[in-house]
């Protein structure tokens, strides 16, 4: 399956039309959660022609503060009322000192926080009665490092027993901002964890760093970080494209979903010769 | 859940959200000073954007250096308790009334203005209130049934009516305004004479003919309606059941 993120920016185009032909459509709960009038009439419309994702952005798992539990109860609802396939949630906080930033902040890469923020995780699951997928965020500067991206994650990963999120362009973008191999990184990922991949543009800001915008064509490089991110995975698995800004028309996005899926199934399909 | 106490690495997350929110940076081990301002940028430019969307006529009727020490104000003091991006300009309104902030005074309007803005996304975006009404009745014997998709303003200047740039000082009054949302989803702000908003304030109060609206109404003031008064009030009633502020009837 290859997906859209469902934006208030285009829903009534996409909807008006099939030129976008999604196969699922993800949303952030905080954006549909309380709403209803005209957006709630749109939002039904979609969900009655699309399966439903969802990709948390407040929740905060890496936050110091207390959980939200009645934001998380909310989400709960929600998740149920929209039938939800997949929640999803940043390795990142969003929220500190009992104050929303709502951007992604990065958590120092500590073993210290690798306890917190993995029972923050077990603790969210929990109450959502489902696992969760956490995607690796993009960022720009480490903070406080004790351990490597690739240990954090993995320790996050294993510890809170969740899903993995693999957003091949976060990769691709902390791979040039921090001087990795992106498909170094990639190989000692649990890849048996992934259970849902993103795609999505980016800008470079100057010779040493990108910021993960959501707002461009993905680049090629990337495309090829995500076939080799397929070979690996070797198994099928939903995947998004994510557009936030710079709305191109609804056939270009289609394109690029067209190009996913191409590559995607080009991959599985090889996948067995190559194992073998 | 209990939290375990202050750690080092909370109090590193602590430092570069404050950062975020202040510009002031406190040493952090390991931070790229040059990339990390990225993330007050972001964090400013998401607050600035979604302020400047929900108050565009705030943003127009202040100079651009206003505005600008304005939301910086309110992201450096205010902590956003939501965790829905789309309900924090209630928290920036609701901040700037608590602190009286001079920038009220500067601009007597703005008050009613951010109010005004704030209450027009509210409505846009509430959750439908489901209400039991049949469309056809005869308001002499069936009570009834307003929108509960409304809400009751009283503003000092006409801000629904004119372009913030253009109130002045002459222009205060008492302005009695009702808004509320259709049933294609669309905002509508009605300014109503003093008597017809006490006439809604009591269907928000429950159900009524117009029979004993007129009844309320005489006997809370003491008067004696007379037919025209009367016409009036039922004229009023049709153009609100026709303009969905009354949704229809119930018995």
């Amino acid at each position: 399956m290859v997906g859209i993120g469902y934006r208030k920016d285009f829903a009534s185009e996409f909807l008006g039309n099939t030129a976008l032909r999604p196969e699922f459509i993800e949303v952030a709960p905080e954006n549909w959660i309380g709403v209803g009038g005209f957006w709630k009439k749109q939002f039904r419309r979609a969900l009655e022609k699309y399966p439903l994702f969802t990709h948390g952005l407040s929740l905060s798992v890496g936050s110091p503060d207390e959980l939200d539990f009645e934001f998380l109860s909310k989400v709960k609802t929600f998740l149920a009322e929209t039938g939800a396939r997949i929640y999803s949630e940043h390795l990142s906080y969003a929220k500190c000192d009992n104050a929303h930033l709502y951007d992604l902040l990065p958590i120092p890469f500590t073993a210290e926080a690798v306890k917190h923020v993995a029972g923050r995780i077990r603790t969210v699951q929990d109450v959502l009665e489902r696992q969760i997928a956490i995607e690796i965020v993009s960022y720009y500067t480490p903070v406080a490092p004790e351990l490597s991206e690739i240990e954090f994650i993995n320790a996050i990963i294993t510890e809170a027993n969740c899903g993995l999120l693999l957003d091949v362009n976060n990769v691709y973008v902390n791979s040039f901002n921090h001087g990795y191999d992106a498909k170094a990184f990639l190989k000692q990922l649990p890849m048996d964890k992934v259970s849902y991949i993103h795609m999505a543009g980016h800008l470079q800001v100057s010779d040493t760093l990108i910021i993960d915008t959501h707002g461009e064509a993905i680049v090629d490089p990337v495309y090829e970080l995500f076939d080799f991110a397929m070979q690996q995975l070797g198994r099928d698995v939903p995947v998004l494209l994510e557009r936030d800004f710079n709305i191109p028309e609804m056939g270009e996005l289609q394109q690029e979903m067209d190009k996913l899926k191409s590559i995607k199934n080009k991959a599985i399909k090889v996948q067995p010769y190559a194992a073998a | 859940m209990q939290q375990p106490d202050t750690t080092t690495t909370f109090q590193h997350q602590s430092a570069l959200a404050a950062y975020c929110r202040t510009g002031k940076m406190t040493h952090i081990p390991g931070v790229n000073r040059k990339n990390v301002s990225y993330y007050r940028r972001l964090v400013s430019n998401v607050v600035n954007d979604t302020l400047e969307n929900a108050y565009p006529l705030t943003f127009e009727l202040l100079s651009k250096k206003e505005w600008k020490n304005t939301v910086d104000d309110f992201l450096s003091k205010h902590p956003c308790h939501s965790p829905q991006v789309w309900y924090m300009p209630k928290e920036f309104y609701a901040y700037l009334i608590e602190k009286q902030h001079p920038i009220l005074i500067k601009y007597p309007v703005l008050k009613d203005l951010l109010w005004f803005e704030w209450i027009e996304i509210e409505l846009f975006m509430m959750e439908d209130r489901v209400v039991g009404y049949r469309q056809i009745g005869n308001s002499l014997e069936d009570k009834l049934v307003l929108n509960p998709e409304l809400a009751m303003l009283l503003f000092r200047y006409p801000v629904h009516l004119k372009n913030p740039l253009q109130i002045i000082e002459k222009d205060k009054s008492d302005y009695y305004v009702v808004a509320h949302r259709d049933k294609e989803g669309e905002v509508k702000f009605n300014e109503l004479s003093p008597a017809m908003f006490r006439v809604v304030e009591y269907l928000a109060g429950e159900a009524l003919t117009l029979p004993q609206l007129l009844g309320r109404f005489e006997s809370e003031y003491q008067l004696a309606l007379s037919m025209a008064d009367r016409d009036m009030v039922a004229g009023f009633i049709a153009k609100a059941i026709e303009q969905q502020l009354l949704l229809g009837f119930i018995n």
